[in-house]
This record gives structure tokens, sequence and C-alpha cells, in this order.
């Protein structure tokens, strides 16, 4: 369905305040159209996606190519008809591409994720770029994979509609080499629900911060316990988490309204985190952001799953310190 | 084209939510403190123009067909003109157009905009659904389906433009330096947003990310509700007012717009993703008009999404040189409000930026945001008595629209 259950308000009028004095009303509605658009003449482009294709149109003069194929009229040369270009499934990201965390309403749920540019027609002298999801098998996106130049491979969703999401981008280091030119690569074909975790480097002074980390958030443990902020954060909540780091393993659970660490990895996790750098831990009890680390590349995480368990943790400092002023 | 003046302008309280005021509210209020200010009546007014960015913020197609008649302005020709966030911008140069050409003698310009009614149902907030509102701007079988928004948009080019100028924009420290500044000159805007806070350097860097590593939390600019109106004039109606009000006019100079293409791509006419090409093509066509070069302007009043499009900006309308702009800060470009005080002008090689505070500290009411610059830069024109400022605008997908705008204070300052 279009709009999920949740995408409704009961049909109510409510007073309000605002700046100045005085009682105001706020009435529910709602700006919803509903639409069986037309792909018009972008139906090529998406019907050659369901046929695991990718197509652009290239004009016989210029020669440029517009991928998607969004005219079949070059604007460039009075509107000369374009042919229909097969285009190949590998391509070079255009520039480095943003992660959206905070995503419109129509997302949530999706984020972490990363859209980008890509150069499809290389060998054309002018080209536009693809917009495209891109996706990584090496966990969450982060910075520093999908850069300028990436080389990347094209996949099919394996159940394709139509849209634009019926295709994405991985880089093509990630793909095995015997599937490098298979066309189309198909999304089941990559594994996406394993992603192998990233090696730490131990070191002393690791070990050193990750006592310090553990110190502080048994601090923190204790707080949680005398803070009704906190206990209502964590209400419903139960992980188990093990978190590798530079310094050694610890496990983090959350249960009962409290949080716990304790040393070594859980007999049985919901997840594995992995930070080189313990003292990601230790900011975050000092009012920090776990949410940040994960964004900036310093806390690895497996799944959107994972991350989605990180703003509530973020909460934690803030409610103690304002419940234990 | 027949000299355009600008003779009065009013903005409203800027709010993050106007509870107290729908836009047609909002947009009297703006239209009576510019009727105001020019000590005219609405009865004098040839024609309004009107920008309005999103329909469904005001949750009105045709959403000026609401004000005509309260804001005075019955049976007078009222055009509504919608760019993004560049829609103040292009709707001042249609009022511009509107009065230089001779159609009009006297032009009322107001933009103005209620974005946070909007709310989402399932985190029960209005933010995700004030971004997704935005979204719809992007198209609906590319873009919009990936889930791109303004702040991935505009972090897109910043992005583009630091795999080619590494160094530059990504330093945290210059980008929260510009924030400590814009802030203490938004505290001293009587109507901006945030003109009762402090922001350091250090909150500034402490702040969450939005988009790594180009937008922090502190960088961008609110959203806003609130409205703001211009009034354009021909000379001779300009001279009349002048003489009720005392205030000399502001002489429009130069005025350049320019929209990429919405496909980005690789030579040809598709936008690069390195370059914000529309800021510098039009602030090169108001320089050129108006007979000027960047280092005759030392007040400028800029479209800040946020800081690290804010100095990608001021590379390419000439002020600081691309791949260097923190030069900023770094070489002291951008005046410091503590030196200048309320009414000096900033010393050679110095450019005040944003005195209101910018969009990320006064305010951003989309549909007239560009117009709430223009307030601010005459009142600071006057103020100092300063000869020339530069107003700019830009909007929608990956920063394509772009607008400038220079305008002279009568007789260059000296009274």
């Amino acid at each position: 369905m279009i709009l999920g259950e949740a995408w409704n308000l009961p049909r109510e009028v409510t007073e309000i305040q605002g700046k100045d004095p005085g009682t105001y009303l706020a009435f529910n509605t709602h700006m919803v159209t509903f639409y069986q658009q037309t792909y018009g003449e972008l139906s090529r482009f998406f019907l050659a996606l369901r046929d695991g294709r990718l197509i652009g149109s290239r004009c016989p003069r210029c020669q440029q190519v517009n991928v998607p194929a969004a005219t079949w009229h070059c604007p460039t040369c009075d509107f000369v008809e374009m042919e229909e270009v097969e285009l190949p499934h590998r391509g070079v990201l255009a520039a480095t591409a943003p992660i959206t965390i905070f995503p419109s309403a129509s997302f949530i749920g999706d984020a972490p994720f990363a859209r980008g540019y890509v150069d499809v027609a290389t060998d054309a002298p002018i080209a536009s770029y693809l917009p495209s999801r891109l996706r990584t098998t090496t966990g969450l996106p982060r910075p520093g994979i999908f850069v300028k130049g990436v080389e990347l491979k094209l996949v099919f969703e394996n159940e394709r509609i139509g849209s634009i999401r019926d295709i994405f981008w991985v880089p093509m280091s990630e793909v095995p080499a015997k599937l490098r030119d298979r066309k189309p690569l198909l999304a089941p074909q990559l594994d996406f629900a394993r992603p192998r975790a990233p090696a730490v480097e131990r070191s002393k002074e690791a070990e050193k911060a990750l006592a310090g980390a553990l110190s502080a958030m048994r601090d923190l443990s204790g707080k949680v316990k005398k803070s009704p902020r906190a206990q209502k954060d964590l209400s419903g909540r139960k992980h188990s988490i093990g978190v590798k780091t530079g310094g050694g393993n610890f496990t983090f659970q959350v249960a009962a309204g409290g949080i716990r660490v304790g040393a070594g990895l859980p007999r049985k996790a919901d997840f594995v985190m992995v930070a080189q750098d313990p003292g990601v831990f230790s900011r975050w009890v000092a009012d920090g952001s776990l949410t940040d680390a994960a964004v900036e590349g310093k806390l690895w995480l497996p799944h959107q799953e994972a991350f989605g368990v990180l703003p509530i943790l973020d909460r934690l400092p803030r409610s103690v310190r304002r419940d234990l002023k | 084209m027949n000299r355009v003046a600008i003779v009065g302008a009013g903005i409203t309280d800027c709010r993050g939510r106007w509870v107290e005021a729908t836009y047609w509210d909002l947009f009297q209020q703006a239209t009576r403190r510019t009727l105001e200010d020019a000590k005219c009546t609405a009865g004098e007014i040839d024609s309004v123009v009107y920008g309005i960015y999103n329909d469904i913020f005001e949750h009105q197609a045709i959403p000026e067909s609401a004000l005509t008649g309260i804001i005075g302005m019955s049976l007078k020709p009222g055009t509504r003109v919608t760019s993004g966030g560049a829609t103040g911008f292009y709707a001042m140069r249609t009022a511009i157009m509107e009065v230089g050409s001779g159609l009009s003698d006297l032009v009322l310009c107001i933009g103005g905009e209620k974005a946070t009614d909007c709310f989402d149902p399932q985190s029960r907030t209005a933010t995700p659904m004030v971004i997704d509102t935005i979204a719809k701007s992007w198209d609906p079988f590319f873009e919009y389906p990936l889930g791109a928004t303004a702040s991935d948009s505009y972090a897109q080019m910043c992005m583009g433009y630091d795999d080619k100028y590494p160094g530059d924009i990504g330093d945290v420290t210059v980008r929260a330096r510009i924030i400590e500044m814009l802030c203490r000159q938004g505290n001293k805007n009587p109507f901006g947003q945030r003109r009762d806070e402090t922001v350091t350097a250090e909150q500034v860097m402490a702040s969450r990310w939005i988009i790594a590593p180009f937008l922090r939390l502190l960088e961008a600019c609110m959203y806003t509700e609130g409205a703001a109106g211009v009034l354009f004039a021909s000379e001779k109606k300009a001279r009349e007012i002048s003489e009720r009000t005392g205030v000399p006019p502001i002489w429009v100079k130069g005025v350049g717009a320019a929209n990429e293409s919405y496909q980005a791509g690789r030579g040809g006419a598709y936008k690069p993703l390195w370059s914000i090409v529309s800021d510098r093509v039009a602030a090169e066509r108001a320089y050129a008009m108006a007979g000027v070069k960047p280092s005759d302007i030392q007040l400028v009043e800029l479209h800040d999404a946020f800081i690290a499009q804010f100095m990608i900006t001021m590379g390419e309308m000439g002020f600081v040189p691309l791949g260097r702009t923190r030069k900023l800060v770094d070489d002291h470009v951008m005046a410091d409000i503590r030196e200048l005080g309320d009414d000096k002008r900033p010393p050679k090689g110095q450019v005040l930026i944003n005195p209101s505070g910018g969009l990320i500290f006064g305010g951003h009411f989309v549909g007239g945001s560009n117009m709430f610059s223009m307030w601010s830069a005459r009142r600071e024109m006057l103020k100092r008595q300063m000869p020339l400022a530069l107003i700019h605008g830009t909007g929608a997908i990956n920063a394509v629209y772009g607008g400038a705008l220079v305008v002279e204070l009568e007789d260059g300052g000296v009274r």
C-alpha cells in the first residue's frame, strides 16, 4: 500500500497555546492526493528496468546520452529524435554521496541510506548521471565507501515493478569476481544480511580506554536505575549487544528499564557493534552521541535494526542529567 | 529599463510556529508594516506580486487568491511567483520588471510561508512531514522515490565541491566561527527567530550530525513562519514617497538570474555537481548590469541554507576564491559585528555578510526569505550609509535556481 497504517489522524479540533496569550484552535486535516500517474515517455526506461535492462536515450547529432532516459528529443539539437541505447551495468560514482539519517516522513525506517549520482554512459562525451540508491554489503552506509570515482555494479531487485527502486548500485570491489559481468545481477545473489564485522587493532592504549569506558558506563547504569526519564526511554526494550573494540570486547545489555555492561561478548548477541576506539562509549556517556559515532564511521553497525537502537541510548545521558539535577 | 527604487519594507516576527496566525494574517501584517514604513496606503498600489513557495504548506492551491481582499488589493492585478528557495528573489525580479517596464508605478511585493502546520502521525511531530512536503518539490519518478530531501540535495553540492576542492569547507572550526558571527548579528535583529540565542563554536562542533561531514544541527537554517514586504516604485513615485518618509530611495542597479538544468551530469547543459553555477552566473549578470565588481560591494545578504553552502556561494559570487572560501575567516574577509558596532562601515577588504543573522538565525519563511534579506540590506545601508548591497537567493534541487540583486543607496551613501 502507498500509505502505511499510521498515516492518519483522528478527525478532531484541539486547543493549542502559542507564544502570545490566548487560546487557539488547531484542526486535523490532510492534503493527500492519490494518483494512477502515467510514466508517459519515461515508460520505456521503466519497462527496461522490469526486463533487467538499463537504457538511455542518445542524440545522433551531439552524441549526448540521457540516463535515465528522461527525454526522447534532444533539447540541444532542435529536439531531433533520440535513439534508445543499451547501457552497461557498471558505472562510476560522479560525486561523493550524502548519507541521510533524518529522512522525510515517507522514508522513516529507511535510514541510514545513501543516494548518489552514477555516471553510466562513461564513453559518451556528454551524459547525465543516474540518481540511485547505493548499498554496501559491509554493514551500514558510512563515510569512505561511496566516494567520487568508486566503480559500481548495477544490481536489480528480484521483484521489479517499474520503479527507480527496482535498482541500486554496490561497489564493484564488494562483488565476487564471477558475478561482476552478470547481467542482470540480482540482489539475492549478494549477501547483505550477514556483513563481516571489521577487524580491530588491539593496543595497550585502547585497553586503558576501554577500562575507562566501562567504568563510565557502569556509573551511568547506576544513574539510569534512579532516573524516571531514563526508565521511560528504555521501557519495553530488551537487547543483548556484543561490542568489539581495540581494547577488548564487552557485552551491552538493555533489560527491565536498565543497562548493564560486562566483560566479553554475550553468548547469544542480538547483534555485534565494532568501535576501534573505546572512547566512543566514554564520549557517549559524557553527553555525546552513539548515532553521531555511527554516522562518522567510528562505530560499525551490521544493519538498520542496530541503528534504530542508538537514538534510544543517546537519550540516556541527557535524561539522567535532567532527573538527577 | 526605467529606474526602479525600493521605498519601503517590513517584516513580521519570525517564529518557528505562528499558532496565532494563518498565512492570511501573516501577509496582512507584512503588508501593513511595509505600507507604514513607506507612508503609503493600499489604495496607491498599482499591483501586487506574491512570493509563496509551496501550495502544500499553505494547504491551498492558488494560495494568494485568499489574500487579495484582506491586504487591500481588490481589483488590482496580482501575480504569484514560486521558485523554491529563490521565490522571494524571483518575486522581486517580477516586481522590478513591472515597474521597470513602465507597466506599473508602485508594486507591492510580499512573500511568506506557513510551513509548520504539517504533522507526521508516525512520530507525532512536525519535522518529518515538513521535510516530506519540501521533498515533493523533487520529481515523482526518480528523486522523490529515492528519498531525496533538501538537506541531502544541498549536501550533495557541498560534497561535489569538496571532491574538487578538499580542505576548504570541510574544516568545521571555520564553519563554527561563521555560525558564532552570524548568531551575534542575529541577536541584533528584533524580528529574528533566534535573536535570544547564544551559540558558541564549541556548541556547533558538539551538535548532532544531520549529514556528515558538512552539516551539523547548529549549522542549518530552521523552518520559519512569517512574511515580508518590499515596495518597488518608479522614479517619479520614489521621489514623492521619499519626500513623505524622509528616507532616501534604494535604487535597483542590477538583477541577474539563472536556473541550471534539473538533471545533473557531465558536459553539455547538464548541471555539474561541483559548482553552484546558478549563483555564479546570476551574480555575474547582476554585476554586469550594475557596472560593479564584487570588490565594490561590502554588504551582502545571501541565502544561507547552511554554512558550507554559504561559503561556496561567497566563492561563486566572487568575494573569495573558489577552493579557498575559508579566507572568509582565515583572512578576516567576513566582517565582525563586534568591531563594527551598529553604524560603522566595514574596513576595506571586509564584507558584512548577513547582518540579519541570515536564514540560519534570522529565519527562513521560504516564499519571502529573500525579501527578508532585502529588508535587512536596506536597513543596514541606511544605518551605515553603505553605497551598495548584494542580495542573493538560491533554490530547488541541488541549488539549481540562482538570483542576485545589486542595489544602491541614493547618492552613493553621501547625504
